[in-house]
């Protein structure tokens, strides 16, 4: 009876905050003070215990690479390696979709993919406003840019979520984490890109227009003429970066120094090469909401734990009438979709007691790396999935593109659901075919 | 090589993020790079007829001038001495060659959410000279040693031409806030077609209206 009302408390906050947004942060906090209420009422759990079972190291690995973007933000680097890339792409849609993607993969996989998407997206709709673009290619070059995201969230243990989640469980180290789930993120999105370039081929609406594209371009020149790299603040941020990757790879967790330490120690280090900047970012730059929405999840997952269900869940799991193997495909496609229902951070959150289970039976690195994998395909797969979605769909409609006719062109659920649904399909792909290689070469 | 309908759009753009008239020799350089002085007069009379001061600038490239005539003199001397200059618009070429030269002062750019831009970028490309602050909270900056600055397009007799963010601004209570009110002509002649993005004002509202 526990189990049930403290799972439907769950499942009812993820559901209303979903079809709730704007109250996105009350209903959480309430479903969470409801799940402490239900465990105490039912004997469960108090709420201190459940307070305890919090990762908090997730939490401020979180935070603190929050402040790490920050300073990144400060040095203007993004806005430079954006302009950078305009000038490269000549204005040529399939070279502004390849590098643009690129791009957010690689500043996905290093900061926090919210705040990347927030920088580089502007700069990329207004190299749109200025050359016009079509329905089809507007879809697909932002669809991709999302997706490009999430992989290269999935792709380190530093970039996302989920990954973040797996690193301050200790369930895998930074090296292994890296080493076995970067190549398959690279091979979804090559496959993703490719299928776009060679099967859908959304360039093919534009009519390009050289005078155009000779006008955008000198316009794009002439927005970032002046706009310098701050040296000043980008040699000391990255250095302190590179210790913190090297500290991750080789500072053993057998030590007690955690990635999540590392992660205090590194920022703080590093905020502090720059101080007054430093100290803004720690007063103003907190992602309150990510913090106290990641924090009620985890509280009423906790709720859910210490009722025993997800034991019971990964028991009955176990104790299914088919192959192991085959237990992990059902799950990865399971958390997959539910992924795409509820979005990555109660998914992680609640699967991953299920995923401990069959990593007892199976090589732990094809159930860790398989799960966060699927759940970068089910964030990929609606826009409403994962944040950076929405906010997509908010920027590109305030900057109002039109087509060379002069058309309004949007990006929102409907212009996005072809792309979620190759992506989906491509990445579930990856990850139940790469968690099987991993359970028959590592088992 | 025309003049598409795409244009249209990218004129738009880049005359809300660079200015109207650093926007309009731009765009007469580059269509003058690309297809020499039959297209400009296409330009002219496609776009042009629809900005004012694009008309104005392909109209002097016809003439033979190739480049604006940014003169700073004036202009510096009516801010000297001041510690606050406050500038309302945008006209990026005028606004490269003015903040060297206005020593301590510091620069701040007036925004508004009414106008779709980044202005952290913008104020980004004077590397920390200048500031950005909301034009609501345009009374901060006031003081007996505060300019407040804008960009007037050409002026004709007692009228003349501004942002439309002006009159948001402009009024007799801000006018005695200020040392000095200071609009700096930059388009240098009068414009033959309705300037429907600009706004009239007459030029008695500036202490000082130079070129």
């Amino acid at each position: 009876m526990a189990s049930l009302v403290l799972v439907a408390i769950l499942v009812g906050t993820v559901v209303l905050q979903a079809v709730r947004p704007a109250y996105r942060l009350t209903v959480v906090l309430g479903g969470a003070a409801l799940s402490c209420l239900a465990a105490a009422l039912f004997g469960v759990g108090t709420t201190r215990a459940i307070f305890a079972d919090v990762p908090w190291d997730v939490l401020v690995l979180l935070v603190g690479l929050g402040f790490l973007t920050e300073l990144f933000v400060a040095t203007r680097v993004f806005g430079v390696v954006a302009a950078k890339v305009t000038r490269l792409s000549r204005g040529g849609p399939k070279r502004i979709f390849l590098l643009f993607t690129l791009v957010m993969y690689v500043a996905s996989s290093l900061v926090n993919n919210l705040t990347a998407l927030l920088l580089v997206l502007p700069i990329l709709l207004i190299l749109f406003k200025l050359l016009g673009v079509g329905k089809k290619y507007l879809a697909w070059t932002l669809g991709v840019l999302l997706v490009a995201c999430n992989l290269g969230g999935a792709a380190t243990p530093i970039g996302d979520f989920p990954a973040l989640l797996l690193l301050g469980r200790g369930v895998m180290t930074f090296t292994d984490y890296l080493m076995t789930a970067a190549p398959p993120t690279l091979v979804a999105l090559a496959v993703l890109v490719g299928w776009t370039l060679l099967k859908v081929r959304p360039e093919r609406e534009l009519v390009r227009d050289p005078l155009t594209t000779r006008l955008s371009l000198a316009v794009m020149a002439a927005l970032y003429r002046r706009v310098r790299l701050d040296w000043r603040r980008f040699l000391p941020a990255v250095g302190w970066l590179v210790a913190m990757l090297v500290a991750w790879l080789v500072v053993p967790p057998s030590s007690g120094v955690g990635p999540e330490l590392v992660c205090w120690l590194g920022v703080g280090a590093a905020l502090l090469s720059s101080p007054k900047v430093g100290e803004n970012i720690i007063r103003t730059r907190v992602d309150v909401e990510a913090a106290l929405f990641l924090l009620a999840l985890f509280v009423m997952v906790a709720a859910v734990r210490q009722s025993g269900l997800f034991a019971a869940a990964g028991q009955g799991l176990a104790a299914l009438p088919i192959p192991a193997v085959v237990q992990l495909v059902l799950f990865l496609l399971a958390a997959g979709v539910l992924t795409g229902l509820f979005s990555a951070g109660p998914s992680m959150a609640a699967l991953l007691d299920v995923a401990e289970a069959l990593a007892t039976r199976l090589p732990p690195a094809a159930v860790y790396v398989g799960l966060a994998l699927s759940v970068c395909a089910g964030s990929s797969l609606f826009l409403t999935a994962a944040t950076s979605g929405p906010m997509a769909q908010i920027l590109t409609e305030r900057a109002q593109l039109t087509d060379e006719q002069g058309e309004r062109v949007r990006f929102g659920f409907f212009e996005f659901l072809p792309v979620g649904l190759v992506a989906f399909a491509i990445i579930q792909t990856v990850a139940v075919g790469y968690a099987l290689v991993l359970v028959v070469t590592r088992g | 090589m025309t003049i598409q309908r795409s244009v249209f759009e990218a004129f738009r753009v880049a005359s809300t993020e660079l200015g109207m008239c650093s926007a309009a020799w731009l765009f007469t350089r580059e269509v003058a790079a690309a297809g020499g002085d039959a297209l400009v007069r296409e330009l002219q009379e496609t776009l042009g007829l629809e900005y004012a001061a694009l008309h104005a600038v392909t109209e002097r490239w016809l003439g033979g001038t190739t480049k604006p005539a940014i003169s700073t003199g004036e202009v510096v001397r009516a801010c000297a001495g001041a510690a606050n200059v406050a500038v309302v618009g945008v006209e990026a070429d005028w606004l490269d060659a003015l903040v060297p030269l206005l020593g301590d002062a510091k620069v701040t750019l007036l925004t508004s959410p009414l106008v779709p831009v980044d202005w952290e970028r913008l104020a980004a490309n004077f590397g920390g000279r200048v500031a950005t602050l909301d034009m609501s909270a345009v009374q901060q900056l006031a003081g007996a040693r505060s300019v407040l600055l804008t960009f007037c397009y050409g002026t004709r007799g007692d009228q003349t031409w501004v942002d439309p963010l002006w009159m948001r601004v402009s009024g007799g209570d801000v006018r005695t806030q200020f040392r000095s009110i200071v609009g700096w002509e930059v388009l240098g002649t009068a414009m033959q077609v309705y300037p429907r993005w600009l706004t009239e004002t007459s030029a008695d509202d500036f202490a000082e209206l130079v070129s």
